[in-house]
This record gives C-alpha cells, sequence and structure tokens, in this order.
C-alpha cells in the first residue's frame, strides 16, 4: 500500500515536471514566447520616457523597429488612421508630456498563429497610467487592441494595430 | 491543500480586483478592494442592476459597471436618464446626473447595455455602452 503511494506520488512529480518542461519550453523558444517578448521590449521602450535632441529621434527610431514599412494604426473613432512607420516615428518624437509622465502596461497577450507561422493575430490590453507632474494625481485608461504581427529577416513587426471597443 | 484551494478559488471563482477611476461613484470609489464571482452567472443570465466585471483582453483588466439594459431591449439616454423600451428607468444608485443623451438602440439577443454610476461626470470621460455577454467575467459581490 505504502509502495503504490510512493509510486503515485513519483508519477505526480514526473508530471509536474514534464508539464513544466513544456510550459518552459512554449514559453521561451516558441513563437508565441518570442511575440509576447518582443511586445514586452516594445512597452519597455515606450517607458523609457522622453529624451531631447538627437536620443529622442534614437528612440523614435527604436520605437519605429518594432512596425512594418507598410503599419496601420487605428485608434478608433475621433482619430484618424495612422499609416506607415515615418509616421509613427514622427508621433513618438514628438511626444513631449510637459504636463504629465504616463507608464504603458501590457496584459493579457494572447497570441494565435496563422498557417506558415510568419503572421500572427494578437490581442491584448494596454493599460496607460498617466500621472501628473503638477499634481502627482494619477488616471488611468485601459483598452483592448487588436493586432496583426509579421515575421520577416526573422523578426516579428506589428503591420496592423486596432483599438477594440470593448464597450459599443 | 489550502494552498492549491486557495489558488483555485481567487484564480478562478473570486477574483480580487481594485477599483481605479471614479465611474461607479459612490458605489465604489477609487482603490477599493473587491471580489468577482465569475460563478455567478452559471445558472442565470446578469438580470438589470448588477454590477459586473468586464474582460477587455482577458481577465487581468476589468471594467465595472453595472447592467441597465437587457438582451432585445431599446435603450436611450435621454438628459441623463436611461429609458428602457421607452420608459424611465429608475436608478436610486445614482446620486449626480449630467445632460446626456445617446440615441436610442436596440441589443441583440446576446448583449446588455452597462454603464458606470457616476453620471456626473463628462459622458465623453466615462465608458459605457453593449457589451457581448461573453466579455461579462461575473459578478461584483463585494
Amino acid at each position: 500500500m505504502a509502495g503504490a503511494a510512493r509510486v503515485g506520488r513519483a508519477a505526480g512529480v514526473v508530471g509536474l515536471v514534464a508539464l513544466t518542461f513544456f510550459a518552459w519550453r512554449l514559453w521561451f523558444t516558441g513563437e508565441e514566447g518570442v511575440i509576447r517578448r518582443r511586445l514586452e521590449a516594445l512597452r519597455d521602450e515606450i517607458n523609457l520616457g522622453v529624451a531631447d535632441g538627437l536620443e529622442n529621434a534614437v528612440r523614435a527610431a527604436a520605437i519605429g523597429s518594432f512596425f512594418t514599412d507598410d503599419v496601420l494604426v487605428d485608434l478608433g473613432q475621433g482619430t484618424a488612421a495612422i499609416n506607415g512607420r515615418e509616421t509613427v516615428m514622427g508621433m513618438a518624437a514628438r511626444l513631449q508630456p510637459r504636463t504629465a509622465a504616463f507608464k504603458l502596461e501590457v496584459q493579457d497577450i494572447g497570441v494565435t498563429m496563422r498557417p506558415g507561422n510568419t503572421i500572427s493575430d494578437v490581442t491584448l490590453t494596454g493599460t496607460f497610467i498617466r500621472r501628473s507632474i503638477t499634481t502627482g494625481e494619477e488616471s488611468i485608461d485601459a483598452r483592448e487592441f487588436a493586432l496583426v504581427m509579421t515575421k520577416a529577416d526573422g523578426t516579428w513587426r506589428i503591420s496592423r494595430l486596432t483599438a477594440v471597443d470593448t464597450l459599443k | 491543500m489550502l494552498a492549491a484551494v486557495s489558488i483555485v478559488t481567487f484564480r478562478w471563482i473570486l477574483i480580487p480586483i481594485r477599483a481605479e477611476g471614479i465611474s461607479m461613484l459612490p458605489t465604489y470609489e477609487s482603490g477599493t478592494l473587491h471580489l468577482v464571482n465569475r460563478l455567478s452567472f452559471a445558472s442565470r443570465p446578469p438580470a438589470r442592476g448588477d454590477v459586473v466585471a468586464i474582460m477587455l483582453a482577458g481577465p487581468h483588466v476589468l471594467y465595472v459597471k453595472r447592467v441597465v439594459g437587457l438582451p432585445g431591449e431599446r435603450i436611450a439616454i435621454v438628459h441623463g436618464q436611461v429609458h428602457v423600451n421607452g420608459h424611465l428607468l429608475v436608478e436610486p444608485y445614482v446620486r449626480n446626473r449630467r445632460p446626456w443623451d445617446v440615441d436610442e438602440v436596440t441589443l441583440s439577443p446576446h448583449e446588455y447595455f452597462v454603464i458606470g454610476d457616476n453620471r456626473g461626470m463628462s459622458a465623453a470621460d466615462h465608458d459605457f455602452g453593449r457589451v457581448e455577454l461573453s466579455k461579462i467575467a461575473g459578478k461584483v459581490v463585494f
């Protein structure tokens, strides 16, 4: 009886180790993991904040490198669609929050690979936390986004970014 | 065993959340902690007046809103007052109102109309509207 219990425990441990291994492999080596880390890297780049002069241009270029040349960004009603990486870089370079600092958080990243593994559909929640420099007051705005990412030359880039209206 | 029960309970059944923002004032103040029961709507659909948590891309960031319109109903907001199928909805939980106006919409068989309790803020700053049942994560119970 005790022997059977020991075998059961051992099988449980082996199962847990196997599960952990496969989860690790999926997270760190699968394309889904690569895409997640890519988006987290974009978040970190944006959260570096605003710099002056040349450094600002370098950061804008770094942010632009996460998008394809022909990226289309649609932030929803009341905003014009943004076409092309150059435009995205121009907007990133003009980010000069003199009255508020902001931080971007990215949560609930869901990745669905299309056949061929060079295009993926991604959903995520972006949370923008703004802190007023003058009052210290914090405001939070969360939005749902749908992305199309394409892989070229071994690198995943955003080719389409659309804000989703959770409440219509 | 206790740890496993806690993990299951607080990950899949009762989700702890922290309210952020002012859209549910005065019912829920920003910074307060609450629980979402994910099983609330397993046996019955959301009802008018329920405060529900709504998923964005997943369960880690949620909107907290009150259900004012049920599937198939016609909803309009006239001078800050919600009308359901042409009749004024009595909402004792609303303290302040601005004269919001929203054209009448008819909800589809799987849609609910949700809105925060704080109608004293600008409509432009307040997220509200139609939501699919599949996006409702559960009922805010505490």
